[in-house]
């Protein structure tokens, strides 16, 4: 941060492991994270949500450590730790004061070696069932389950992260075991670093016990996208709310600078308060949420939409909403929105790189996905430059034309 | 474990002649500053048939201020960068900004404004009422929300049973004139406080804040204290896929001495993954995707809410595991649980350390419940201090009192 002297650190082991940091002595924490280049896009029907499964069941240890072990020793540690599991990677992750980075990294380390014990997995399962129902009284997870597959229309980003409870239900230990033998290759996972650490201990640790990690291809399809366009429309009497999810064709996240102006152009018309949506529909009481962004995946990005409202005035909402969305394809947008979208996205990711975790996703991600390091100050540079043609020119191609809505209400 | 790492400096304080409260954290090494204003008025001290009048007092204060319309407002902020977030609570309300400390002085001034001279027009009051009962109307649709919200209204008997949403009928019977009137009444400085955290220097800040909000005045309506409600067993019916189980009871009170000694408690029941609430109702039994236990204060009261979602048909199961663990605690806690929940606490202190935003929540919420904040070094001295017997000779003496439970799902 400011004026200080941060280090990026990057380290390729033999069997294609890469380990990066960034390095900031001054950082009481340290964040750590393993990133699998593995998601539910890289799984067949047949074994749907296995992605994220196979992600709990890693904290079920080993030879080494039991289910008990692993927790507690993250609480030995006083860790603050997670793992997610997205349509495009698998992240475990924590953070500890600083003195405790070694011995967070070793336990880290040890759940990327599981077992996949078969008791342990029967009882997973009915947890992962539980989170599942859990979701299904969730309209807004339920309706973005479905319209994520729909608008995808058969491309692998349209894959559930979660699976169906029948999918899961049907899932055996071997075909996980099968997953994680085709898929956790060392080439295929980023040791990612933030904060306070000492490399050297770090590579000495990484060398003895992932060095040893065999190495085999684990490559990705990267199919063509043919988004589904047009309405679609689930009822459910329960709800007492019209829940509409909007999705556009948008760009990929290997293209940098109009992956940052799709950013800017999503935060003009959607991004909270102060966005073109807000004022149309939030600020006159017409919807309690209207919002939208801008999701980059590998080879394909999407404009992401939400808004929540009565269903008796749904149809005069969601009329709107498009309408906001083509007066910006007709008409442009403004010089000062370009430039209020710019400060409130530069503040927003100095804000988060205030603590080593916030940072370390934020860069670790990045790096995943470009292959390139990006500081913050890169990160704020790249967003400041980004000019308002570049999201001129996104909205001259009329993404919003092309875009597919679905609705979860009671019936109208 | 040592805290020498963690950035633990001397506190600012200042309180304005027309009794504001400023407490400021410096973090010098940060370019960002958050700022949290928390106001002593919420749904607690709503007039009686007007509940929902703190929060749409709240959302009406965002809406224009300082001779700026709303709209000029949000753009005066969205050229500065700023985030700006907050709620409106039981017992108070906040205003929480976030922004580069290059622009401190004028961001302060907008925060200022909202509550100094805050337009209050009578075109915005229709959108923001519109805004709050479209809120309380999702409350329908998100169970586990409306879970708390009943469980709440079971659990206290004073006025703090009241939900921060406000109900519809008086959320209808406001009409501008009489939350101006409220304004009047409770909008003030007195009780009102103002959290710093970030980069900046004590100087400038201090002197931005009194040209900020030196001329600041208005009513203060006390809080009256909490009360509870006899023991009670509810069930909300729900057309859902898992039942919602909540529970409530008495705790220590903010500033007690027991205080420390039931949170490292709390923090063995349920602090983490590897805390027994998880370990005996997720990890060896399945029931769950999610179960916890939480402390929650407010002035002079403490009190503790459980959460566990299942399908319907572990429901019981899943509420005796449950009250078995509560009552399992007055056997006590063995040293070794006691030292992993003192390091977990130590370590979130730290890392909460390194972010502006929650230390100035923080610092706010101190001087609400404590009367003054608390140094982080002062916490962890506490936590430090506390003994395995102090902590099981408090938990054998208190065992956890039989809670009020509340249901809200199908049928079980």
């Amino acid at each position: 941060m400011k004026g200080l002297d941060l280090r990026f650190d990057e380290v390729r082991l033999a069997n294609g492991l890469t380990v990066i940091g960034e390095h900031n002595p001054q950082a009481a924490s340290t964040a750590i994270g393993y990133l699998v280049h593995t998601g539910s896009r890289d799984e067949k029907a047949e074994v749907a949500g296995v992605s994220h499964f196979l992600e709990h069941m890693l904290f079920k240890g080993n030879e080494s450590y039991t289910p008990d072990d692993i927790n507690r020793t993250f609480d030995e540690l006083g860790a603050d730790y997670n793992a997610f599991t997205s349509e495009e990677r698998t992240v475990y992750y924590g953070a500890v004061v600083a003195g405790h980075a070694l011995a967070l990294l070793d336990v880290l380390t040890e759940l990327m070696r599981p077992s996949l014990r078969q008791a342990d997995f029967d009882m997973e399962k009915k947890v992962i069932l539980e989170e599942i129902a859990m979701y299904q009284d969730r309209p807004s997870r339920r309706l973005f389950e479905h319209a994520n597959e729909r608008f995808w229309n058969a491309h692998p980003l349209g894959n559930s992260v979660l699976g169906s409870s029948e999918s899961i239900t049907a899932l055996t230990r071997d075909q996980m075991l099968g997953y994680f033998e085709r898929r956790y290759s060392p080439g295929n996972v980023i040791l990612a670093l933030a904060g306070n650490y000492d490399l050297d201990a770090v590579l000495d640790h990484v060398g003895r016990r992932a060095g040893t990690w065999p190495a085999f291809d684990a490559t990705r399809d990267r199919p063509l996208a043919a988004p589904l366009r047009g309405r679609e429309r689930l009822t459910d009497a329960s709800l007492k709310r019209l829940h509409a999810a909007f999705y556009a064709p948008g760009v990929a996240a290997e293209t940098t600078k109009a992956r940052y102006a799709a950013g800017l152009l999503a935060s003009v018309i959607g991004a909270g308060d102060g966005s073109r949506l807000y004022w149309e529909l939030v600020d006159k009481g017409l919807a309690d949420n209207a919002s939208l962004g801008h999701e980059a995946s590998e080879g394909a990005g999407a404009f992401v939409g939400y808004l929540s409202t009565a269903p008796e005035r749904a149809e005069e909402v969601i009329a709107s909403y498009l309408r906001v969305l083509g007066e910006a394809q007709d008409a442009g947008v403004s010089d000062a929105e370009w430039r209020r979208a710019q400060l409130r996205t530069a503040t927003s990711l100095t804000m988060r790189a205030e603590t080593p975790m916030g940072r370390l996703m934020s860069f670790a991600a990045t790096y995943q996905t470009l292959g390139e390091y990006q500081s913050l100050a890169r990160m704020v540079d790249e967003v400041m430059t980004t000019p308002l043609a570049a999201g001129l020119e996104l909205l001259a191609a009329r993404p919003f034309d092309d875009a597919y809505v679905l609705t979860l209400g009671p019936d109208a | 474990m040592s805290l020498t790492a963690a950035p633990i400096g001397a506190l600012h304080e200042l309180t304005l002649p027309n009794g504001l409260r400023v407490v400021y954290a410096p973090m010098p090494w940060l370019p960002t500053v958050s700022a949290t204003l928390s106001l002593p008025f919420g749904s607690t001290t709503d007039p009686e048939g007007q509940e929902g009048s703190a929060n749409v007092l709240h959302e009406w204060l965002q809406r224009g201020a300082g001779g700026l319309d709303s709209r000029a407002y949000t753009d005066a902020l969205l050229d500065l960068g700023v985030r700006r977030g907050g709620g409106s609570g039981r017992e108070a309300s906040n205003l929480a900004f976030g922004f580069l400390e290059s622009v401190a002085a004028p961001a302060l001034d907008l925060l200022a404004a909202s509550v100094r001279e805050p337009r209050l027009q009578d075109g915005e009051f229709e959108a923001a009422r519109d805004l709050a009962l479209q809120e309380l109307a999702s409350l329908d649709d998100a169970p586990t929300q409306r879970l708390f919200e009943a469980l709440q209204a079971e659990f206290f008997a004073s006025a703090q049973r009241r939900s921060a949403y406000g109900t519809e009928a008086g959320l209808t019977a406001l009409t501008p004139e009489g939350v101006r009137q409220d304004a009047a009444r409770r909008l003030g400085p007195q009780g009102a406080v103002l959290g710093l955290a970030g980069g900046g220097t004590w100087e400038s800040l201090a002197g931005a804040v009194v040209a900020a909000f030196g001329s600041w005045s208005g009513g203060n309506v006390p809080i009256p204290p909490a009360r509870v409600a006899p023991v009670g067993r509810h069930h909300v019916d729900a057309d859902s896929s898992q039942v919602q189980i909540g529970l409530a009871f008495p705790s220590p009170a903010p500033g007690t001495d027991d205080m420390y000694a039931y949170l490292l408690a709390l923090e063995v029941l349920s602090g983490s993954m590897g805390a027994r609430l998880f370990t005996e109702v997720r990890e060896k039994r399945g029931l769950v995707y999610s179960v916890s236990a939480f402390f929650r204060a407010l002035r002079g009261f403490g009190y503790t809410l459980g959460y566990a979602g299942t399908t319907a048909e572990r429901a019981g199961k899943t509420l005796e595991v449950f009250l078995a663990e509560l009552a399992r605690l007055a056997e006590g806690v063995s040293d070794a649980e006691l030292e992993r929940a003192r390091t977990g606490l130590l370590s979130s202190i730290v890392m909460a350390g390194e972010a502006s935003g929650a230390t100035a929540g923080r610092l706010s919420n101190d001087v609400v419940l404590f009367g003054r904040p608390r140094t982080a070094a002062e916490i962890a001295a506490h936590i430090e201090g506390v003994t395995l017997s102090q902590v099981n000779r408090y938990l054998a003496a208190n065992p956890v009192p039989q809670p009020t439970v509340v249901t809200l799902g199908p049928a079980t």
